[in-house]
Protein backbone atom coordinates (compact mmCIF):
# COMPACT_ATOMS: atom_id res chain seq x y z
CA UNK A 1 0.00 0.00 0.00
CA UNK A 2 1.70 2.89 -0.88
CA UNK A 3 0.91 6.62 -0.72
CA UNK A 4 0.09 8.41 -4.07
CA UNK A 5 2.58 11.19 -4.93
CA UNK A 6 1.07 14.71 -4.91
CA UNK A 7 4.15 15.71 -6.45
CA UNK A 8 4.92 14.85 -10.31
CA UNK A 9 8.74 14.28 -9.25
CA UNK A 10 9.68 10.50 -9.36
CA UNK A 11 10.32 9.68 -5.88
CA UNK A 12 13.59 7.63 -4.36
CA UNK A 13 12.67 4.14 -2.68
CA UNK A 14 14.06 5.91 0.92
CA UNK A 15 11.70 8.35 0.00
CA UNK A 16 8.87 5.84 -0.39
CA UNK A 17 9.77 3.52 2.45
CA UNK A 18 9.26 6.67 4.30
CA UNK A 19 5.82 7.02 3.09
CA UNK A 20 4.80 3.85 3.91
CA UNK A 21 6.33 4.05 7.23
CA UNK A 22 3.73 6.68 7.76
CA UNK A 23 1.14 5.36 6.57
CA UNK A 24 1.70 2.15 8.57
CA UNK A 25 2.20 3.89 11.64
CA UNK A 26 -0.61 6.45 11.39
CA UNK A 27 -3.29 4.75 13.19
CA UNK A 28 -1.13 5.15 16.11
CA UNK A 29 -2.14 9.17 16.05
CA UNK A 30 -5.42 8.83 17.79
CA UNK A 31 -3.69 6.70 20.46
CA UNK A 32 -0.81 8.75 21.09
CA UNK A 33 -2.98 11.90 20.63
CA UNK A 34 -5.27 10.71 23.60
CA UNK A 35 -2.50 9.66 26.03
CA UNK A 36 -0.78 12.75 25.50
CA UNK A 37 -3.58 15.11 26.45
CA UNK A 38 -4.91 12.43 29.28
CA UNK A 39 -1.33 13.22 30.10
CA UNK A 40 -0.70 17.08 30.16
CA UNK A 41 -4.78 17.39 31.47
CA UNK A 42 -3.93 15.66 34.50
CA UNK A 43 -0.60 17.49 34.93
CA UNK A 44 -2.56 20.66 34.85
CA UNK A 45 -5.85 20.13 36.41
CA UNK A 46 -4.80 17.64 39.12
CA UNK A 47 -7.72 15.60 39.70
CA UNK A 48 -8.74 13.81 42.20
CA UNK A 49 -7.42 10.08 41.34
CA UNK A 50 -10.85 8.75 41.83
CA UNK A 51 -12.22 11.34 39.08
CA UNK A 52 -9.44 10.72 36.22
CA UNK A 53 -6.30 8.34 37.31
CA UNK A 54 -3.04 9.62 35.85
CA UNK A 55 -1.23 6.84 33.38
CA UNK A 56 1.20 6.13 35.88
CA UNK A 57 -1.60 4.80 38.09
CA UNK A 58 -3.75 2.72 35.60
CA UNK A 59 0.02 1.04 34.35
CA UNK A 60 0.60 0.23 38.03
CA UNK A 61 -3.21 -1.00 38.48
CA UNK A 62 -2.59 -3.43 35.50
CA UNK A 63 1.20 -4.39 36.54
CA UNK A 64 0.25 -4.58 39.73
CA UNK A 65 -2.42 -7.24 38.96
CA UNK A 66 -0.56 -8.92 36.40
CA UNK A 67 2.13 -9.46 38.99
CA UNK A 68 -0.19 -11.10 41.93
CA UNK A 69 -2.08 -13.30 39.20
CA UNK A 70 -5.37 -11.82 40.16
CA UNK A 71 -5.67 -9.97 36.62
CA UNK A 72 -5.04 -13.73 34.57
CA UNK A 73 -7.84 -15.65 36.98
CA UNK A 74 -10.16 -13.11 35.84
CA UNK A 75 -9.12 -12.90 32.31
CA UNK A 76 -9.17 -16.82 31.96
CA UNK A 77 -12.81 -16.40 33.50
CA UNK A 78 -14.07 -14.41 30.64
CA UNK A 79 -12.35 -16.13 28.13
CA UNK A 80 -13.44 -19.68 29.26
CA UNK A 81 -16.99 -18.02 29.52
CA UNK A 82 -16.65 -16.75 26.27
CA UNK A 83 -15.36 -20.10 24.26
CA UNK A 84 -17.86 -22.37 26.12
CA UNK A 85 -20.71 -19.82 25.59
CA UNK A 86 -19.63 -19.67 21.61
CA UNK A 87 -18.63 -23.35 21.15
CA UNK A 88 -22.50 -24.36 21.86
CA UNK A 89 -23.67 -21.16 20.50
CA UNK A 90 -21.85 -21.76 17.06
CA UNK A 91 -22.86 -25.47 16.94
CA UNK A 92 -26.42 -25.31 18.10
CA UNK A 93 -26.51 -22.31 15.32
CA UNK A 94 -24.94 -24.32 12.68
CA UNK A 95 -27.16 -27.17 12.79
CA UNK A 96 -30.48 -25.47 13.25
CA UNK A 97 -29.62 -23.33 10.73
CA UNK A 98 -28.60 -25.91 8.54
CA UNK A 99 -32.59 -27.22 9.21
CA UNK A 100 -34.14 -24.10 8.89
CA UNK A 101 -31.97 -23.18 5.80
CA UNK A 102 -32.81 -26.56 3.82
CA UNK A 103 -36.39 -26.77 4.48
CA UNK A 104 -38.56 -23.98 3.50
CA UNK A 105 -41.27 -24.85 5.43
CA UNK A 106 -39.19 -24.96 8.62
CA UNK A 107 -37.68 -21.30 8.08
CA UNK A 108 -40.80 -19.51 7.04
CA UNK A 109 -42.26 -21.11 10.51
CA UNK A 110 -39.82 -20.08 12.62
CA UNK A 111 -38.75 -16.28 11.31
CA UNK A 112 -41.31 -14.43 13.37
CA UNK A 113 -39.79 -16.34 16.49
CA UNK A 114 -36.41 -15.63 15.32
CA UNK A 115 -37.26 -12.06 14.66
CA UNK A 116 -38.79 -11.20 18.25
CA UNK A 117 -36.29 -13.59 20.40
CA UNK A 118 -33.06 -11.77 18.29
CA UNK A 119 -34.30 -8.25 19.24
CA UNK A 120 -34.31 -9.87 22.89
CA UNK A 121 -30.91 -11.74 23.03
CA UNK A 122 -28.49 -11.66 25.40
CA UNK A 123 -28.82 -9.34 28.50
CA UNK A 124 -32.34 -8.96 28.17
CA UNK A 125 -32.65 -12.38 29.39
CA UNK A 126 -30.34 -11.68 32.54
CA UNK A 127 -33.07 -10.93 35.42
CA UNK A 128 -35.23 -14.10 34.43
CA UNK A 129 -31.88 -16.23 34.28
CA UNK A 130 -30.89 -14.84 37.62
CA UNK A 131 -34.03 -16.41 38.92
CA UNK A 132 -33.23 -19.37 37.38
CA UNK A 133 -30.00 -20.07 37.02
CA UNK A 134 -28.33 -18.11 39.85
CA UNK A 135 -24.84 -15.78 39.56
CA UNK A 136 -22.10 -18.02 38.38
CA UNK A 137 -20.73 -19.59 35.22
CA UNK A 138 -24.07 -20.97 33.77
CA UNK A 139 -25.82 -17.19 33.74
CA UNK A 140 -22.73 -16.36 31.32
CA UNK A 141 -22.57 -19.03 29.11
CA UNK A 142 -26.63 -18.60 28.84
CA UNK A 143 -26.18 -15.01 27.76
CA UNK A 144 -23.01 -15.59 25.53
CA UNK A 145 -25.02 -18.76 23.62
CA UNK A 146 -27.93 -16.74 23.68
CA UNK A 147 -26.12 -14.24 21.76
CA UNK A 148 -23.93 -15.76 19.71
CA UNK A 149 -26.69 -18.61 18.54
CA UNK A 150 -28.95 -16.11 16.69
CA UNK A 151 -26.13 -13.69 14.62
CA UNK A 152 -25.07 -17.82 13.56
CA UNK A 153 -27.67 -19.06 13.00
CA UNK A 154 -29.66 -16.43 10.73
CA UNK A 155 -25.97 -16.48 8.86
CA UNK A 156 -26.27 -19.69 8.35
CA UNK A 157 -29.83 -19.98 6.98
CA UNK A 158 -28.99 -17.29 4.69
CA UNK A 159 -26.41 -18.99 3.57
CA UNK A 160 -27.74 -21.84 3.08
CA UNK A 161 -30.52 -20.51 1.13
CA UNK A 162 -28.09 -18.63 -1.31
CA UNK A 163 -26.46 -21.87 -2.37
CA UNK A 164 -27.16 -21.51 -6.32
CA UNK A 165 -29.20 -24.85 -7.09
CA UNK A 166 -27.60 -25.75 -10.20
CA UNK A 167 -24.88 -26.30 -8.45
CA UNK A 168 -26.96 -28.94 -6.01
CA UNK A 169 -28.82 -29.86 -9.07
CA UNK A 170 -24.94 -31.22 -10.64
CA UNK A 171 -24.38 -33.23 -7.81
CA UNK A 172 -27.53 -34.74 -8.22
CA UNK A 173 -27.67 -35.29 -11.72
CA UNK A 174 -25.01 -37.35 -11.33
CA UNK A 175 -26.05 -39.64 -8.95
CA UNK A 176 -25.15 -38.26 -5.18
CA UNK A 177 -27.48 -38.25 -2.77
CA UNK A 178 -28.88 -35.70 -0.36
CA UNK A 179 -26.38 -36.40 2.04
CA UNK A 180 -23.70 -35.96 -0.64
CA UNK A 181 -25.07 -33.13 -1.33
CA UNK A 182 -25.42 -31.57 1.70
CA UNK A 183 -21.43 -32.37 2.08
CA UNK A 184 -19.79 -31.27 -0.76
CA UNK A 185 -22.31 -28.33 -1.70
CA UNK A 186 -24.14 -26.66 0.53
CA UNK A 187 -21.49 -26.86 3.36
CA UNK A 188 -19.07 -25.37 1.79
CA UNK A 189 -21.39 -22.98 -0.08
CA UNK A 190 -22.43 -21.41 3.10
CA UNK A 191 -19.48 -22.33 4.54
CA UNK A 192 -18.35 -17.95 4.47
CA UNK A 193 -21.04 -17.03 5.70
CA UNK A 194 -21.19 -18.96 8.55
CA UNK A 195 -17.65 -17.56 9.41
CA UNK A 196 -19.15 -14.07 9.34
CA UNK A 197 -21.60 -15.20 11.64
CA UNK A 198 -19.10 -16.40 13.70
CA UNK A 199 -16.83 -13.64 14.00
CA UNK A 200 -20.00 -10.82 14.19
CA UNK A 201 -21.45 -13.28 17.13
CA UNK A 202 -18.09 -13.73 18.75
CA UNK A 203 -17.88 -10.08 18.90
CA UNK A 204 -21.55 -9.69 20.35
CA UNK A 205 -20.80 -12.46 22.72
CA UNK A 206 -18.15 -10.46 24.19
CA UNK A 207 -20.13 -7.53 24.93
CA UNK A 208 -23.10 -9.51 26.54
CA UNK A 209 -20.36 -11.24 28.61
CA UNK A 210 -18.79 -7.73 29.89
CA UNK A 211 -22.69 -6.64 30.62
CA UNK A 212 -23.49 -10.10 32.25
CA UNK A 213 -20.56 -10.44 34.44
CA UNK A 214 -20.99 -6.44 35.61
CA UNK A 215 -24.99 -7.79 36.86
CA UNK A 216 -23.57 -11.07 38.31
CA UNK A 217 -20.70 -13.43 38.60
CA UNK A 218 -18.25 -13.80 40.90
CA UNK A 219 -15.19 -12.97 38.81
CA UNK A 220 -14.15 -12.04 35.38
CA UNK A 221 -13.44 -8.59 33.78
CA UNK A 222 -17.04 -7.23 33.87
CA UNK A 223 -16.77 -8.07 37.62
CA UNK A 224 -12.89 -6.89 37.95
CA UNK A 225 -14.40 -2.68 36.86
CA UNK A 226 -17.77 -3.43 38.93
CA UNK A 227 -16.35 -4.20 41.94
CA UNK A 228 -13.52 -1.51 41.51
CA UNK A 229 -16.67 1.26 40.96
CA UNK A 230 -17.82 0.24 44.89
CA UNK A 231 -14.16 1.45 45.76
CA UNK A 232 -14.24 4.86 43.62
CA UNK A 233 -11.24 2.54 41.81
CA UNK A 234 -11.05 4.03 38.54
CA UNK A 235 -7.52 3.50 37.50
CA UNK A 236 -8.69 -0.21 37.94
CA UNK A 237 -11.93 0.48 35.97
CA UNK A 238 -9.84 1.97 33.23
CA UNK A 239 -7.05 -0.64 33.24
CA UNK A 240 -10.42 -3.00 32.82
CA UNK A 241 -11.76 -1.30 29.66
CA UNK A 242 -8.43 -0.72 27.98
CA UNK A 243 -7.63 -4.56 28.55
CA UNK A 244 -11.23 -5.58 27.10
CA UNK A 245 -10.77 -3.47 24.28
CA UNK A 246 -7.12 -5.01 23.39
CA UNK A 247 -8.57 -8.91 23.93
CA UNK A 248 -11.58 -7.80 21.54
CA UNK A 249 -9.37 -6.49 19.08
CA UNK A 250 -6.82 -9.13 19.07
CA UNK A 251 -9.63 -11.99 18.59
CA UNK A 252 -11.10 -10.36 15.76
CA UNK A 253 -7.59 -9.48 14.14
CA UNK A 254 -5.17 -12.48 14.67
CA UNK A 255 -8.19 -15.26 15.38
CA UNK A 256 -11.05 -14.65 13.40
CA UNK A 257 -10.34 -12.81 10.57
CA UNK A 258 -7.74 -14.83 9.33
CA UNK A 259 -10.39 -18.15 9.64
CA UNK A 260 -12.57 -16.01 7.60
CA UNK A 261 -10.02 -14.86 5.06
CA UNK A 262 -8.39 -17.97 4.14
CA UNK A 263 -12.44 -19.23 3.50
CA UNK A 264 -13.04 -16.69 1.65
CA UNK A 265 -9.95 -16.95 -0.39
CA UNK A 266 -10.82 -21.03 -0.78
CA UNK A 267 -14.53 -20.45 -1.86
CA UNK A 268 -14.60 -17.42 -3.66
CA UNK A 269 -16.29 -14.14 -3.22
CA UNK A 270 -18.48 -13.80 -0.14
CA UNK A 271 -21.21 -10.35 0.46
CA UNK A 272 -20.79 -9.47 3.61
CA UNK A 273 -24.26 -10.21 5.35
CA UNK A 274 -23.64 -9.12 8.98
CA UNK A 275 -22.99 -5.66 7.85
CA UNK A 276 -20.04 -5.44 10.08
CA UNK A 277 -18.88 -1.97 10.68
CA UNK B 1 -46.85 -6.83 11.53
CA UNK B 2 -49.03 -5.07 8.80
CA UNK B 3 -52.12 -4.82 10.76
CA UNK B 4 -49.92 -2.82 13.30
CA UNK B 5 -48.62 -0.28 10.72
CA UNK B 6 -52.11 0.88 9.61
CA UNK B 7 -52.98 1.87 12.98
CA UNK B 8 -49.59 3.67 13.50
CA UNK B 9 -49.92 4.94 9.83
CA UNK B 10 -46.37 5.06 9.10
CA UNK B 11 -46.18 4.38 5.32
CA UNK B 12 -48.98 5.88 3.75
CA UNK B 13 -49.45 2.86 1.07
CA UNK B 14 -50.95 0.97 4.23
CA UNK B 15 -53.49 3.62 4.78
CA UNK B 16 -54.96 2.81 1.19
CA UNK B 17 -58.32 1.22 1.23
CA UNK B 18 -58.40 -2.17 0.62
CA UNK B 19 -60.79 -4.44 -1.38
CA UNK B 20 -61.84 -7.13 0.84
CA UNK B 21 -60.16 -10.09 -0.57
CA UNK B 22 -56.67 -8.07 -0.01
CA UNK B 23 -57.60 -7.49 3.25
CA UNK B 24 -58.48 -11.09 4.32
CA UNK B 25 -55.12 -12.54 2.66
CA UNK B 26 -53.34 -9.73 4.74
CA UNK B 27 -55.62 -11.13 8.00
CA UNK B 28 -54.32 -14.82 6.86
CA UNK B 29 -50.56 -13.12 6.92
CA UNK B 30 -51.03 -11.82 10.30
CA UNK B 31 -52.41 -15.30 11.38
CA UNK B 32 -48.96 -16.99 9.61
CA UNK B 33 -46.97 -14.40 11.89
CA UNK B 34 -48.98 -15.29 15.10
CA UNK B 35 -48.68 -19.65 14.65
CA UNK B 36 -45.84 -19.79 15.95
CA UNK B 37 -45.82 -17.67 19.32
CA UNK B 38 -49.39 -19.84 19.65
CA UNK B 39 -47.44 -22.73 19.69
CA UNK B 40 -44.65 -21.52 21.67
CA UNK B 41 -47.21 -20.09 24.31
CA UNK B 42 -48.98 -23.76 24.19
CA UNK B 43 -45.97 -25.18 24.90
CA UNK B 44 -44.95 -22.74 28.12
CA UNK B 45 -48.98 -23.17 29.25
CA UNK B 46 -48.46 -27.38 29.09
CA UNK B 47 -44.64 -26.85 30.21
CA UNK B 48 -45.88 -24.39 33.42
CA UNK B 49 -49.09 -26.80 33.98
CA UNK B 50 -47.68 -30.81 34.14
CA UNK B 51 -44.36 -29.08 36.33
CA UNK B 52 -46.34 -27.01 38.50
CA UNK B 53 -43.93 -24.71 39.62
CA UNK B 54 -44.38 -22.02 42.37
CA UNK B 55 -44.70 -18.67 41.16
CA UNK B 56 -41.13 -17.65 41.40
CA UNK B 57 -39.92 -19.41 38.65
CA UNK B 58 -42.32 -19.85 36.00
CA UNK B 59 -45.75 -18.14 35.83
CA UNK B 60 -48.74 -19.53 33.25
CA UNK B 61 -49.00 -17.36 30.30
CA UNK B 62 -52.37 -16.34 31.73
CA UNK B 63 -50.58 -14.66 34.79
CA UNK B 64 -48.16 -12.70 32.45
CA UNK B 65 -51.04 -11.64 30.59
CA UNK B 66 -52.71 -10.41 33.67
CA UNK B 67 -49.45 -8.58 35.47
CA UNK B 68 -49.43 -6.65 31.80
CA UNK B 69 -52.59 -5.72 32.39
CA UNK B 70 -52.27 -4.47 35.80
CA UNK B 71 -48.89 -2.40 34.69
CA UNK B 72 -50.63 -0.75 32.14
CA UNK B 73 -53.87 -0.10 33.78
CA UNK B 74 -51.83 1.78 36.71
CA UNK B 75 -49.60 3.59 34.29
CA UNK B 76 -46.36 1.78 35.48
CA UNK B 77 -45.62 0.55 31.96
CA UNK B 78 -46.36 3.88 30.42
CA UNK B 79 -43.79 5.53 33.16
CA UNK B 80 -41.01 2.20 32.33
CA UNK B 81 -41.85 2.14 28.54
CA UNK B 82 -41.72 5.91 27.59
CA UNK B 83 -38.52 6.61 29.87
CA UNK B 84 -36.51 3.97 27.97
CA UNK B 85 -38.15 5.27 24.49
CA UNK B 86 -37.07 8.61 25.71
CA UNK B 87 -34.11 7.77 26.35
CA UNK B 88 -33.22 5.76 22.76
CA UNK B 89 -34.43 8.88 21.21
CA UNK B 90 -32.46 11.62 22.64
CA UNK B 91 -29.33 9.42 22.38
CA UNK B 92 -29.93 9.03 18.64
CA UNK B 93 -30.49 12.46 18.17
CA UNK B 94 -27.40 13.65 19.80
CA UNK B 95 -25.32 10.83 18.31
CA UNK B 96 -26.28 11.84 14.92
CA UNK B 97 -25.86 15.68 15.56
CA UNK B 98 -22.48 14.80 16.76
CA UNK B 99 -21.41 11.57 15.03
CA UNK B 100 -22.29 12.48 11.57
CA UNK B 101 -20.11 15.68 10.97
CA UNK B 102 -17.37 13.86 12.47
CA UNK B 103 -17.80 11.37 10.02
CA UNK B 104 -17.70 13.67 7.62
CA UNK B 105 -14.26 16.00 8.44
CA UNK B 106 -12.57 12.21 8.74
CA UNK B 107 -14.15 11.04 5.75
CA UNK B 108 -13.32 13.68 3.29
CA UNK B 109 -9.55 12.71 4.03
CA UNK B 110 -8.17 9.70 3.32
CA UNK B 111 -5.18 10.31 5.96
CA UNK B 112 -7.95 11.18 8.39
CA UNK B 113 -9.83 8.19 7.64
CA UNK B 114 -7.08 5.80 8.14
CA UNK B 115 -5.26 6.94 11.27
CA UNK B 116 -9.27 6.94 13.08
CA UNK B 117 -9.88 3.66 11.68
CA UNK B 118 -8.05 1.31 14.27
CA UNK B 119 -9.22 3.80 17.01
CA UNK B 120 -12.89 3.33 16.20
CA UNK B 121 -12.45 -0.55 16.24
CA UNK B 122 -10.96 -0.11 19.05
CA UNK B 123 -13.66 1.74 21.11
CA UNK B 124 -16.08 -0.36 19.59
CA UNK B 125 -14.47 -3.59 21.02
CA UNK B 126 -14.82 -1.88 24.35
CA UNK B 127 -18.57 -1.83 24.63
CA UNK B 128 -19.87 1.38 25.67
CA UNK B 129 -21.79 -1.05 29.27
CA UNK B 130 -17.84 -1.21 29.98
CA UNK B 131 -17.67 2.02 30.68
CA UNK B 132 -20.97 2.55 33.17
CA UNK B 133 -19.21 1.85 36.66
CA UNK B 134 -16.78 5.14 35.40
CA UNK B 135 -19.67 6.72 33.98
CA UNK B 136 -21.12 5.80 37.74
CA UNK B 137 -18.39 7.68 39.45
CA UNK B 138 -18.19 10.66 37.26
CA UNK B 139 -22.24 11.32 36.82
CA UNK B 140 -23.64 9.26 39.73
CA UNK B 141 -26.76 6.84 39.61
CA UNK B 142 -28.81 9.62 36.72
CA UNK B 143 -30.06 9.85 33.50
CA UNK B 144 -27.04 11.43 32.18
CA UNK B 145 -24.83 8.11 33.21
CA UNK B 146 -27.38 6.35 31.02
CA UNK B 147 -27.49 8.66 28.16
CA UNK B 148 -23.38 8.99 28.25
CA UNK B 149 -23.52 5.08 27.53
CA UNK B 150 -25.73 4.99 25.13
CA UNK B 151 -24.46 7.63 22.92
CA UNK B 152 -21.08 5.55 23.38
CA UNK B 153 -22.38 2.62 22.13
CA UNK B 154 -24.27 4.74 19.16
CA UNK B 155 -21.89 7.22 18.29
CA UNK B 156 -19.39 4.64 17.25
CA UNK B 157 -21.23 2.83 14.36
CA UNK B 158 -23.18 6.31 12.92
CA UNK B 159 -19.31 7.85 12.84
CA UNK B 160 -18.12 4.63 10.95
CA UNK B 161 -20.96 4.24 8.45
CA UNK B 162 -20.56 8.22 8.34
CA UNK B 163 -16.64 7.64 7.08
CA UNK B 164 -17.37 4.64 4.82
CA UNK B 165 -20.27 6.22 3.02
CA UNK B 166 -18.07 9.41 2.24
CA UNK B 167 -14.92 7.10 1.50
CA UNK B 168 -17.26 4.95 -1.16
CA UNK B 169 -18.66 8.22 -3.12
CA UNK B 170 -16.15 8.09 -6.90
CA UNK B 171 -14.14 10.58 -6.61
CA UNK B 172 -15.28 11.66 -10.32
CA UNK B 173 -18.75 12.93 -8.96
CA UNK B 174 -16.56 15.56 -6.32
CA UNK B 175 -13.79 16.53 -9.26
CA UNK B 176 -16.67 16.78 -11.73
CA UNK B 177 -18.59 19.56 -9.33
CA UNK B 178 -15.05 21.24 -8.63
CA UNK B 179 -14.34 21.62 -11.74
CA UNK B 180 -17.16 23.30 -12.79
CA UNK B 181 -16.21 25.63 -9.55
CA UNK B 182 -17.99 24.21 -7.14
CA UNK B 183 -17.64 26.08 -3.47
CA UNK B 184 -16.63 22.99 -0.68
CA UNK B 185 -20.36 23.62 0.93
CA UNK B 186 -21.56 22.85 -2.64
CA UNK B 187 -19.51 19.57 -2.46
CA UNK B 188 -21.22 18.63 1.27
CA UNK B 189 -24.93 19.51 -0.53
CA UNK B 190 -24.83 18.17 -3.66
CA UNK B 191 -22.60 14.99 -3.27
CA UNK B 192 -21.36 13.95 -0.09
CA UNK B 193 -24.58 13.99 2.01
CA UNK B 194 -26.71 12.44 -0.73
CA UNK B 195 -24.03 9.86 -1.68
CA UNK B 196 -23.37 8.92 2.27
CA UNK B 197 -26.79 9.11 2.86
CA UNK B 198 -27.74 5.47 2.87
CA UNK B 199 -25.02 4.70 4.92
CA UNK B 200 -25.44 7.10 7.58
CA UNK B 201 -28.65 5.14 7.95
CA UNK B 202 -27.41 2.17 8.17
CA UNK B 203 -24.87 3.35 10.71
CA UNK B 204 -27.93 4.68 12.61
CA UNK B 205 -30.43 1.76 12.71
CA UNK B 206 -27.14 -0.37 13.54
CA UNK B 207 -26.09 2.03 16.62
CA UNK B 208 -29.64 1.53 17.65
CA UNK B 209 -29.61 -1.52 17.85
CA UNK B 210 -26.86 -1.86 19.82
CA UNK B 211 -27.27 1.53 21.84
CA UNK B 212 -31.07 0.11 23.10
CA UNK B 213 -29.18 -2.89 24.34
CA UNK B 214 -26.68 -1.07 25.88
CA UNK B 215 -29.92 1.01 27.50
CA UNK B 216 -31.36 -1.98 29.14
CA UNK B 217 -28.49 -2.88 30.58
CA UNK B 218 -27.64 0.25 31.74
CA UNK B 219 -30.82 0.64 33.06
CA UNK B 220 -30.45 -2.64 34.92
CA UNK B 221 -27.16 -1.17 36.79
CA UNK B 222 -28.18 2.58 36.74
CA UNK B 223 -32.13 1.55 38.52
CA UNK B 224 -33.63 5.06 37.69
CA UNK B 225 -36.41 3.71 35.69
CA UNK B 226 -36.58 2.53 32.14
CA UNK B 227 -37.52 -1.30 30.88
CA UNK B 228 -34.30 -2.65 32.33
CA UNK B 229 -35.12 -1.39 35.76
CA UNK B 230 -38.67 -2.65 35.68
CA UNK B 231 -37.16 -6.07 34.82
CA UNK B 232 -34.16 -6.04 37.12
CA UNK B 233 -36.40 -4.77 40.15
CA UNK B 234 -38.90 -7.29 40.23
CA UNK B 235 -36.27 -10.07 39.91
CA UNK B 236 -35.78 -8.99 43.65
CA UNK B 237 -38.94 -9.79 44.61
CA UNK B 238 -39.35 -12.62 42.68
CA UNK B 239 -41.83 -11.50 40.21
CA UNK B 240 -41.21 -13.56 37.34
CA UNK B 241 -44.32 -12.31 35.91
CA UNK B 242 -43.84 -8.87 36.13
CA UNK B 243 -40.31 -9.62 34.00
CA UNK B 244 -41.73 -11.60 31.45
CA UNK B 245 -43.65 -8.65 30.15
CA UNK B 246 -40.89 -6.10 30.43
CA UNK B 247 -38.71 -8.91 28.28
CA UNK B 248 -41.78 -8.90 26.02
CA UNK B 249 -41.80 -5.20 25.59
CA UNK B 250 -38.54 -4.99 25.09
CA UNK B 251 -38.56 -6.88 21.94
CA UNK B 252 -41.71 -5.45 20.52
CA UNK B 253 -40.74 -1.96 21.42
CA UNK B 254 -37.44 -2.56 19.56
CA UNK B 255 -38.76 -4.21 16.63
CA UNK B 256 -41.50 -1.75 16.82
CA UNK B 257 -39.23 1.24 16.58
CA UNK B 258 -36.73 -0.90 13.86
CA UNK B 259 -39.42 -1.87 11.60
CA UNK B 260 -41.90 0.70 11.38
CA UNK B 261 -39.30 4.03 11.68
CA UNK B 262 -35.82 3.25 10.92
CA UNK B 263 -36.33 0.64 8.27
CA UNK B 264 -38.93 2.76 6.23
CA UNK B 265 -36.54 5.74 6.56
CA UNK B 266 -33.67 3.52 5.10
CA UNK B 267 -35.98 2.61 2.51
CA UNK B 268 -36.52 5.92 2.01
CA UNK B 269 -33.03 7.03 0.99
CA UNK B 270 -32.37 3.96 -0.70
CA UNK B 271 -35.40 4.34 -3.31
CA UNK B 272 -34.12 8.53 -3.71
CA UNK B 273 -30.72 7.69 -3.62
CA UNK B 274 -30.34 4.25 -4.68
CA UNK B 275 -26.98 3.43 -3.99
CA UNK B 276 -27.38 1.00 -1.31
CA UNK B 277 -25.92 -2.47 -1.61
CA UNK B 278 -28.52 -5.06 -0.88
Amino acid sequence: MSVPSATLKPRSAAHHAAGWLAWRLLPATPFVLVLLLWMIGWYIFQPIPSTLPSVAAVIEAIWERAVSGELWTHIAASLSRLFVGAAVGIVTGIVFGFIAGLYRNVSEFLNPLVIFFNAISGIVWLPLMISWLGIGHALAIFVIWNTVFFIVFQNTVLGVQLVPQVFEQGIQSLGGGRWETIRSVTFPGALPYVLTGIRSGLGFGWRALIAAELVGAPEGLGQMIFAAAEFHRSDVIIAGCLIIGVIAIAMDRWLLAPIEQRTIQRWGLVIDTAKES
Amino acid sequence: MSTGAASVGVSPRLQRPEPALAALRRMFGGFKILLPFAVLIAIWWIIQAVGNFPPNVLVSPAAVWRAFVYLVTHGVMAEYASTSLWMIGIATVLSMLIGVPIGFAVGVNRYAAHALEGFLRFLQGISGIAWLPLAIIWFGFSHTTTLIVVMYTLIVPIIFNTMIGVRAIPENYALALRSLGASRLRLVKDVYLPGAMPSIVVGMRLGMGYGWRALIAAEMLVRKGGLGDLIFGARTFGQIDRIIVGMIMIGCLYIIVDRLIVQPIENLTVARWGMLRK
